[in-house]
């Protein structure tokens, strides 16, 4: 599964970087310089991430011309989106290293690190 | 049955008086792992203490046998007799749907435990693997660095586990600063935190109501976050995290009310990173803990123990563990 995965990711990176519309052809083609992979996987591959909704396609004769369903600063944003909210979605389990803070507790912060700051200068 | 109350009553003391006393005790934060292990065993010893309690009362009136029933036995005692066919077959009936009641309540809850459980999972694995996808490497880490002005860094579970920086976030961040951040975020899932994270908001989203749940989950949030802090602080410095974290949060202000408050108090983080208690102090937070600990742990125990030999106030002639009673 794992693997899966990672080849998912490598073909969305190639396609998002293309900034074109890409058959499977164009895909393997490219792939096939880094790696050793068969066009059959690719082609599986793309279907796949066609199915999850990552790519959108468009039959062009007898191959289809594949596409990304959003731009990579599209997903993004929705991710960073989902991640700021998850205070209010317990269901996405994530460690922030920062909550987002207010200005008060952010002066009140400052103000613990001055405190802190002088007091290592002075000793 | 006379031990099921005594269990009963001993998840309603710790249940009542948990919240405030160990959110009080825990939450300077001096030792986070210990006070994490702390409201962890108050948060099982609970449902344990009950469904022990529940287990005893249903097995009770099966094993003991007729007994005198006294004004001021515990009102459990009198429905054991109840149970035990003193009072006519109605209430007997009466008392065995409840009791089944109870139980098929319980059922439904771990049911809907499990299946938050399950769902979190799954939302948290597609935002992992979403992050992978969308972001970049991190030359010479495991962070994916996610294209965004937001100042942000995170760390989700999934297969594999992700740490997340924004874009935003890694040009604010020089570099010992960024890594600090990063091995807070690993220390988060060095340490599974993400797994307790799951376990303790699973129960408080779906018991509310039940305030050692719903706080115990923020408090050891709260704490796992002051233990990846120390974490971070050993291999960098607690300069080095002290100023990450005002490095991130002079971006991460937002107008007041927005996004809603701090969950895992960044100025309670902040402070014990600039001050830290001195050795006495530490090891006085530390006994108090410990102490805590063992009497939430043995606390059933004992309970079980003292109402089985009669020390406790929980009326020891109806202990039906008493090998005479069982014998006779």
């Amino acid at each position: 599964m794992r693997g899966f995965g990672e080849l998912e990711t490598v073909v969305m990176d190639r396609i998002w970087d293309s900034g074109d519309t890409v058959t499977v052809r164009d895909v393997f083609e490219g792939l096939k310089t880094t790696r050793e992979i068969a066009y059959t996987t690719v082609m599986s591959t793309m279907d796949n991430l066609y199915r999850k909704g990552w790519l959108d396609r468009d039959r062009q004769g007898k191959a289809y011309l594949y596409w990304p369903a959003l731009s990579r600063e599209e997903y993004s944003a929705r991710l960073m989106r989902e991640a700021m909210d998850s205070g209010g979605d317990p269901g996405l389990v994530l460690t922030r290293f920062l909550e987002q803070i207010d200005d008060g507790e952010s002066t009140r912060l400052r103000k613990v690190v001055r405190r802190w700051a002088s007091g290592t200068d002075s000793g | 049955m006379s031990i099921a109350a005594c269990l009963l009553l001993y998840g309603l003391v710790v249940a009542t008086l948990g919240p405030r006393l160990l959110t009080r005790w825990t939450r300077p934060g001096v030792a986070p792992r210990l006070g994490v292990a702390v409201w962890l065993v108050a948060i099982i010893s609970v449902p344990a203490s009950w469904a022990a309690a529940a287990v005893l009362a249903l097995v009770a009136p099966t094993l003991g046998s007729h007994q005198p029933v006294r004004i001021l036995d515990s009102c459990l005692a009198a429905l054991e007799a109840v149970a035990a066919g003193d009072a006519g077959v109605a209430l007997q009936a009466g008392l065995f749907a409840l009791t089944t009641g109870a139980v098929a309540a319980a059922g439904f809850l771990v049911t809907r435990i499990v299946r938050w459980l399950l769902a979190a999972r799954a939302r948290t694995h597609d935002h992992a693997r979403m992050a992978r996808m969308a972001g970049r490497q991190l030359p010479g880490s495991d962070a994916v660095v996610v294209e965004s002005p937001q100042r942000l860094a995170y760390c989700v579970a999934g297969r594999p586990h992700a740490i997340v920086v924004s874009q935003g976030a890694l040009d604010t961040l020089d570099a010992p600063h960024l890594a600090a951040v990063l091995a807070h975020e690993r220390a988060h899932l060095d340490g599974r935190h993400h797994l307790v994270l799951a376990a303790t908001r699973g129960l408080a989203g779906t018991l509310p109501k039940v305030p050692l749940f719903t706080t115990g989950a923020a408090e050891v949030a709260r704490l796992l976050e002051m233990c990846a802090d120390d974490t971070a602080a050993r291999a960098h410095g607690r300069q080095t995290v002290l100023g990450a974290l005002l490095a991130l949060s002079g971006a991460a202000t937002l107008p007041t009310g927005a996004l809603g408050a701090t969950g895992v108090g960044v100025l309670d983080r902040a402070e014990r990173l600039a001050e830290p208690v001195g050795f006495a102090q530490r090891w006085r937070a530390r006994a108090l803990l410990t102490t805590t600990l063992a009497l939430l742990t043995a606390g059933p125990v004992i309970t079980g123990a003292l109402s089985a030999t009669g020390l406790a106030f929980c009326d020891p002639s109806l202990a039906f563990c008493d090998p005479l009673t069982i014998a006779r």
